[in-house]
């Protein structure tokens, strides 16, 4: 799985689903608190979006694995 | 299915509840459901004295209850112990005014499942003229987690 399209895909989600502009958004930027301020209802929005899209269970895993775009995209690849 | 079948699917009851027969289900996929506004609902005392109009707010908790009898799974006991939960309401639109005397025809239709999440298109109709459209999107969630750590 090509894990720079999945990152594009999960920019791609949160620009258009989420409502975050695209300049305020790269691969390592942090999602939640300290970062663009994503909330519980976006987190299961992520997960939603991954296991419809990847088919990858995100349920129960751990907040480092959601803490930005690099690492929702490399529990994808390693977890497909 | 009238309203006794309602009754099994769903926990509200009057004065809230918002859906009162169920004329097309498909269970997991959609429903169309009727709500009969009547002059007589309590809410119309204050919206407004002079002018009773069902609140926007309320035709989106019609919509959400003929979801969440769709999402039922219909085993008693495994329903007892769960709740669906409404978490985002996106890109309602309340078109026309629904007003005592109007037969309400809700209909619903699964969009999304993935993970966690359910997501519902639905559109609430008066006479086949569309008063409210919007989509909905609900989780599960075990009944005694949310008083747990209160």
């Amino acid at each position: 799985m090509d894990e720079l399209k999945i990152k594009q895909g999960l920019k791609d989600f949160f620009c258009n689903n989420l409502g975050i502009e695209a300049d305020q958004l790269e691969y390592d930027t942090p999602l939640f608190s300290d970062g663009i301020g994503l909330d519980s209802i976006d987190s299961l929005e992520i997960i939603s979006y991954v296991d419809g899209e990847y088919g990858v269970s995100m349920t129960g895993v751990g907040k480092d694995h959601f803490y930005n775009i690099d690492a929702i995209a490399a529990y994808i690849v390693a977890n497909s | 299915m009238n309203i006794d079948w309602v009754n099994t699917k769903i926990k509200q009851r009057p004065p809230f509840q918002m859906i009162e027969k169920v004329v097309e289900y498909e269970a997991g996929e959609s429903a169309v459901g009727i709500k009969n506004v009547s002059v007589n609902e309590p809410y119309f005392v204050g919206h407004f004295p002079d002018a009773p109009i069902m609140p926007g707010v309320l035709i989106i908790e019609a919509c959400a209850q003929l979801c969440s009898i769709v999402m039922t799974s219909g085993d008693v006991k495994d329903d007892d112990k769960v709740l669906y939960v409404l978490l985002k309401v996106d890109g309602f639109k309340f078109v026309k005014p629904v007003i005592p005397g109007d037969t309400l025809k809700i209909s619903v239709k699964k969009t999304r499942a993935g993970g966690p999440l359910v997501t519902f298109d639905a559109t609430a109709q008066v006479n086949d003229t569309v008063c409210a459209k919007g989509s909905m999107t609900f989780t599960v969630t075990d009944k005694a987690g949310i008083y747990s750590d209160k």
